[in-house]
Formats: C-alpha cells, structure tokens, sequence
C-alpha cells in the first residue's frame, strides 16, 4: 500500500471517528412531534394548594412540637404537595391534610385495604402525561396512600404508559413512620373522591420517526449486503 | 531521563475504528429484546425509536468495519482507546430511543442516562417515568445488564469478535481471567447473569405476587428489578424505587441480588466448582467486604437510631440496614424518598452512607468505587510498615494475602492499589468542588451526589434531577464513566489524544 494511500486511509478514519457523534447528536435534535390530540391539560375543580413558608426542617427530625410555622400555615385539613410533605415529615407527622394527585401503577391489595401511589407533580395534574406535550416538569413526585376496603373500589385501572389513572382527592393523615409499612411515609386516606376518571391519551403515529427508522436500518442493509 | 510522545501511525486510527465499529454493530443486538417488546404492546412510537438507535449503530458499526478492515493486532494501549470511546460512543447510540421516546428534554440528559445504565449507577433523568413505554424502561434496564457485565464482554461473548480481544478486557476495569481464555471466559460471566437471571426473577415475581403484582405485569416487574439489582444499578420501573412495593420479600431478595452482584465473578466461578469454601473463609476481598458491610450495617442503624429517625428495631432495619447494602454494593435502590436522606435522617447516617459508596463493592463484579480489594490491601500494607517498623533490624518481614492463591505484598502491587484509591478520592472531591461552585448546595449534599456518580452508586439526595445545570450534569456523566473504567483506560486515551496533536515521528 502506498504511503499516500495509508494517509488517506487514516485520515478517513479519522474523519469516521470524529463523524460519529455529531451524526448521533444530529439524529437526537429530531424530537417527538407535540399533538394537541395528546395533550390532557389541567385537571379543573381542586382545591387550592397550600405553599407553606420555608421555615420547614433542613436537616433532622425534630420534636414534633417543633412544627415552625407549618402549624399556622397549613390549617387542619388544607391541600399539601408531595413535594412539601416529604422535605418536612417530621412537621407533617399526624396532620390532617387534604393531597390531591393521580394513581399511577398498581393497587397492591392486603388485608383490609391497598396500598396505591398517587403523584401530584405536572404531568399529573397539569400537562397530562409525556409524551404527548414538551411541557417537561421534572420528576415524578407522589405519596404511597393506604385506602382502606371501601376506598378502593371506586378506582379504575392506574395511569401507566399511555393513560392518566383517576386524579382523586385524598383526606387522610400523614404518618411519618407508618408502622404497618414497616417505617415508611404514608398517608392513611378517610375519605377519598375522584375529580377526574382515569383516561387513556391517544398516542398517534410519529410518521416522521418511522421513516427514519427505515431509511437507517435500509442503509444499514445496503452496507452489509455491500460488505459481503 | 524524558521520554518521546510518538504520533500513533494513521494504521492505528484505523484499527481503533474497526474495533469501535464492532462494538456498535454489537450494540445494536442489545435493542432488539426491547424492540420486540414494543412491537408485542404495540408501542409503535418507541419500537420507531429503538428502530432508529439500532439503524444508527448498524450503519455506523458497518461503514466502520467495511472500510477499515485491517489484521492489525489490537495493543493493549489501542484497546484502551477502543474501550474507552466505545463507552462514550456507545451510550450515545443507546441514548437515542430514550431520548426519541419523549421523555428528556435534551438529548444530553438522555446520554446521561444511558451512561449511568450502561455504568450500573441509576441516577436517572428521565422525566415521568411512571408514564414511560415498557419497552424504553426494559431498554434502561437492559444497559445495566450490558455495561454491569462489560459492553466489550458482551460482543466478546456473542461474536468472539477477533484478535486483540484481552486487551478490550483488560482496558475494561477487567484484570483477572477466570478462565485461562478471554472469549470463554466471558462466556461464563455471561452464564452466571442467565442463571441468577432465571433464578433472581423467579424469586421476585414470587415475591411480587404475595405484594399484589401478578401475572405478566409480574413478571415484567421482576425481570426489570433483577437485570437493575443483580447489576448492582438501581433503576426501577417506577418513580419510587422500591418503595413503591411496600413489601419485606421483594427487599429481601433485592439485598440478596445485591451481595451476589456486588461479588466478584472469579468467587462465583469458586462457589460454582465447589472451591468456594476457602475463598469465603480465607480472601482479602471477600473478609474485607464482609467486614465493612458489617461495620457500615451497624453504624447506619446505630447512627439512624440515635438521631430518632426511627425508634422501632423494624423500621431500623428495614429502611437502616437496606439502605447501608444499597450504599456499599452500589445497588442505588431506596425505600424512602431520596429527600429522606436530608430531611430525616439526620447527619451521620447520610455520612457512613457517603463512605459505603466511596469504598464500594468487589473487583470483578458489577459494583463500582475504590473496590474493597484495593482497601484490603492498603490496609495489609498500612500494617506491614508497622510490622516492619516494630521488628529487629535486619528482620525480615513478609506479608502475604489470599485471593484464589496465596501471595506477597509486593510494593508494585500496593503502589497501584493506592494510586487508584487516591485518584478515586480525588474525583470525590473534585466533583463535590464542581457542585459547590454552583451555590446552591451544601458541601455534604454535593460530596454525597459526586461519591453517588463516581463509584457508579445511583443515591441521590436531588441534585442529579431533570433540569440540572448543563455543566455539572457533564461532570457527573464523566465521573461515571471514568469511575466505570477505573481511570486507566481514560488515561491511555488522553494520552493517545495528546500525541496524535504533539506526537513525533
């Protein structure tokens, strides 16, 4: 092999191995396409959320007599955040509250009841779930709820891929360390309403995606069938 | 006496990319399982992005094995390189389904999280994931099967891909061989995993039954959760983590997955011939990991006790002593809110937690940081010059540790251990003064995420979030991937990188 020959074979090499990550990086700008098909939008008729100050516990448990300015803040009964529970659970331990969010998942079935996960960021109660809008809200966030007997029958199936699960409001107290959960944060749920049944989100067809999928995977046949 | 950086020769650029085609090409076999997945549920969006991943790696892979073709022998120094770009290039490849599924706003965060599968970390920034498509949530986990057993073994171990193939393995963090060939040797760390695979998720969706989950969701539950435990990575189907089960078997037999995953291969192939006796009873590894485990088990409890986070002996142990194994054996699984660890566990807890991950779980396994290998010997080392000190002149002092056989500490070997370690600690601390840098976080909060994505651990107290500064989340995805690696094969390819720039000849 000439030496001209071996350069230019390298430098393609070279080229080949620096071209392989804008080609990707290219690829990743293509983005699902937003349908307004698939777009849930907020659920109506909640109660308002209460925004307690941040006077909550930074680090360690304290007395529970300790609750700051949580107790004035967040009356007996007042709509809380998961997100707002679990920075403060020493502050919420044995509160009345009021928690609103959707069941997502499984209902686990024990004796006398079912645990259930309800989340009550965005995509639950806001935007629907991804990924049918760009609306991106972070994590999930949610509370494990234990709905006794009577409590669980009303539920439909959970949200999973492709469909919300009932946005219910929840009244219960929130147990920091949940003996029957072997120390978990719970809430344990009284009364429990449904704002908004359980819905599947159409997921059409992203044609874009699928033809780029085929040109790739014929191109990928063209190279191999070549390499033969 | 200064020695020449050479320019590699233009053939060694073509060997590299030949070798990384390969691997691509191996790679896109890894999407299939997933893609069939899609196609069963009918996930037509994700089956067209999983189509496309495999589209890329298959053409990219191919046009690099078509036209750099060479009988080159891979070097060990060219296998380094190999190794190392086939773990940044690769997770790019496989970030592409996750990132076309919808649920990352930006294609980083989407290699981020391949990254951090392909590495068994478990940080996560996919966003609602308790929507995600079954089959892009067996794709995650499928990465921590992948990179928890070595990306460059797999393809070994399918393909018996060609010459030069100990070099990938040694450049992959692998030193020993446990059998006397590198292909079967992968091969039998391949039949371990599909052994504990059938065993572990039988076990599990047992488990998952009496906790309310049956039929295939069941299944699909304890497949995910054994292919996220038993690679030491901490991905769940769901946004809780275990926490989401509320059950005492599921965290038992995810505890178990974890020792057995945190273990090395060669004390597997051990246990399997019946040899595994003396190995339990008498290696430097497997004592020190026992040991640490313990200590570790017994001040996270003690330290969670005395703080009053929990005062009942169930609650302790159940959240305590899961948590400490999680912590040492890289698991990344919870069963509490990560924001638990700053809001209720007080100050020690979160601390012995940071140094369970710092020193991590057993070389030659799926688990990350320093490697309890590494701080056994630094520790004989530690005693040996106290021996040495205390004795006669002119005495001579021995000091010798067993794994499968019986050696000298020689000063080579405790050099490296402990070049390693110091560089393992000095990645801790360099990314805790990266997060730090931001202000939004205390010290112990960014040192705890920084330790969490070195030693490939996945805890997080909500640092490593969707939305996360761009600069510290690249941090975080080369600390991974360097912790992964274990530095040297990142080294050789700086170094490769540095002479073909400034290289003579």
């Amino acid at each position: 092999m000439t030496t001209r020959r071996r350069r230019l074979l390298g430098a393609t090499a070279l080229v080949a191995l620096v071209a392989m990550l804008p080609f990707v990086a290219a690829l990743a700008t293509m983005r699902l396409a937003e349908r307004p098909e698939a777009v849930l939008g907020p659920v109506d008729g909640l109660p308002p959320e209460v925004a307690p100050g941040p006077g909550c516990i930074a680090r360690g448990p304290e007395p529970v007599d300790a609750r700051t300015d949580l107790v004035p803040v967040v009356p007996p009964g007042a709509r809380v955040g998961s997100s707002t529970v679990l920075r403060c659970p020493a502050a919420f331990d044995g509160l009345e509250v009021t928690f609103v969010g959707e069941v997502v998942g499984d209902v686990l079935p024990r004796r006398g009841g079912a645990w259930v996960l309800v989340n009550d960021d965005a995509y639950a109660l806001t935007t629907g779930p991804l990924p049918g809008h760009r609306t991106f809200a972070g994590s999930n966030s949610g509370l494990a709820v234990w709905l006794p007997d009577p409590l669980v029958d009303g539920l439909s199936e959970p949200g999973r891929p492709g469909r919300r699960g009932d946005v219910v409001v929840v009244t219960g107290r929130i147990v920091r360390v949940d003996p029957d959960d072997s120390g978990g944060l719970t809430l344990r749920a009284e009364t429990v309403r449904i704002a908004a049944p359980g819905t599947d989100v159409a997921t059409p067809l992203d044609v874009p995606l699928v033809l780029l999928a085929l040109v790739l995977l014929a191109l990928a046949g063209a190279v191999r069938l070549r390499r033969r | 006496m200064r020695t020449t950086l050479l320019r590699p020769e233009l053939e060694d650029l073509r060997v590299i990319a030949l070798n990384l085609g390969r691997v691509l090409e191996g790679l896109s076999l890894w999407m299939l399982p997933p893609l069939l997945l899609a196609l069963v549920l009918r996930e037509w969006n994700a089956a067209s992005a999983l189509a496309v991943g495999i589209g890329t790696a298959l053409l990219l892979g191919g046009l690099a094995v078509r036209r750099f073709a060479t009988d080159r022998p891979l070097t060990l120094a060219l296998g380094s390189v190999v190794v190392s770009l086939a773990w940044l290039v690769g997770a790019a490849v496989l970030a592409l389904p996750i990132h076309l599924s919808g649920h990352t706003a930006r294609f980083l965060d989407a290699w981020f999280e391949a990254m951090s599968g392909l590495t068994a970390t478990g940080l996560s920034l996919v966003q609602d994931v308790d929507h995600l498509a079954l089959s892009i949530q067996l794709h995650r986990h499928l990465l921590m099967l992948l990179g928890g057993t070595g990306i460059v073994i797999v393809v070994i171990a399918l393909f018996s891909a060609g010459g030069g193939v100990g070099s990938l393995y040694r450049a992959e963090g692998r030193e020993e061989r446990i059998l006397p060939n590198v292909i079967r040797t992968a091969r039998f760390i391949f039949a371990v995993s599909g052994v504990y695979l059938v065993i572990g998720s039988l076990a599990l969706m047992a488990a998952l039954a009496l906790a309310g989950i049956t039929g295939w969701r069941g299944a699909y539950h304890a497949v995910t959760l054994f292919l996220s435990a038993f690679n030491t990575g901490g991905f769940s189907p769901t946004s809780q983590s275990l926490a989401y089960y509320h059950s005492g078997s599921v965290e038992l037999i995810i505890v178990v997955l974890l020792l057995v995953g945190g273990s090395s291969f060669l004390l597997h192939r051990e246990l399997w011939t019946g040899k595994g006796r003396t190995e339990l009873r008498s290696s430097l590894e497997v004592r020190t990991f026992a040991t640490t485990l313990a200590v570790g088990i017994t001040m996270g409890v003690v330290a969670l006790a005395v703080s009053g986070t929990y005062r009942d002996t169930i609650p302790l142990w159940r959240k305590g002593a899961f948590t400490m194994v999680s912590s040492s054996t890289g698991g990344g699984f919870t069963v509490t809110s990560g924001t638990a660890f700053l809001a209720d566990w007080g100050q020690a807890a979160p601390f012995v937690m940071v140094v369970l991950m710092a020193l991590g779980g057993m070389a030659g396994a799926t688990a990350g940081g320093i490697k309890m290998i590494r701080l056994g010997l630094v520790a004989k080392g530690l005693v040996h010059d106290v021996r040495r000190l205390l004795a006669p002149s002119g005495a001579l002092v021995v000091t010798t540790f067993h794994v499968r056989r019986r050696t000298v500490l020689g000063s080579g070997l405790l050099r490296s251990a402990a070049v390693v370690l110091l560089l393992y600690v000095a990645t801790y601390l360099f990314g805790a003064i990266v997060g730090l840098a931001y202000g939004r976080w205390t010290l112990s909060e960014t040192l705890f995420e920084s330790v969490s994505a070195t030693a490939n651990a996945g805890l997080s107290v909500g640092i490593a979030q969707p939305g996360m500064p761009i600069g510290l989340e690249v941090v975080y995805l080369l600390q991974m991937w360097i912790g992964r690696l274990e530095f040297i094969a990142v080294f050789v390819l700086g170094g490769f990188a540095l002479s073909l720039v400034r290289g003579r000849g």
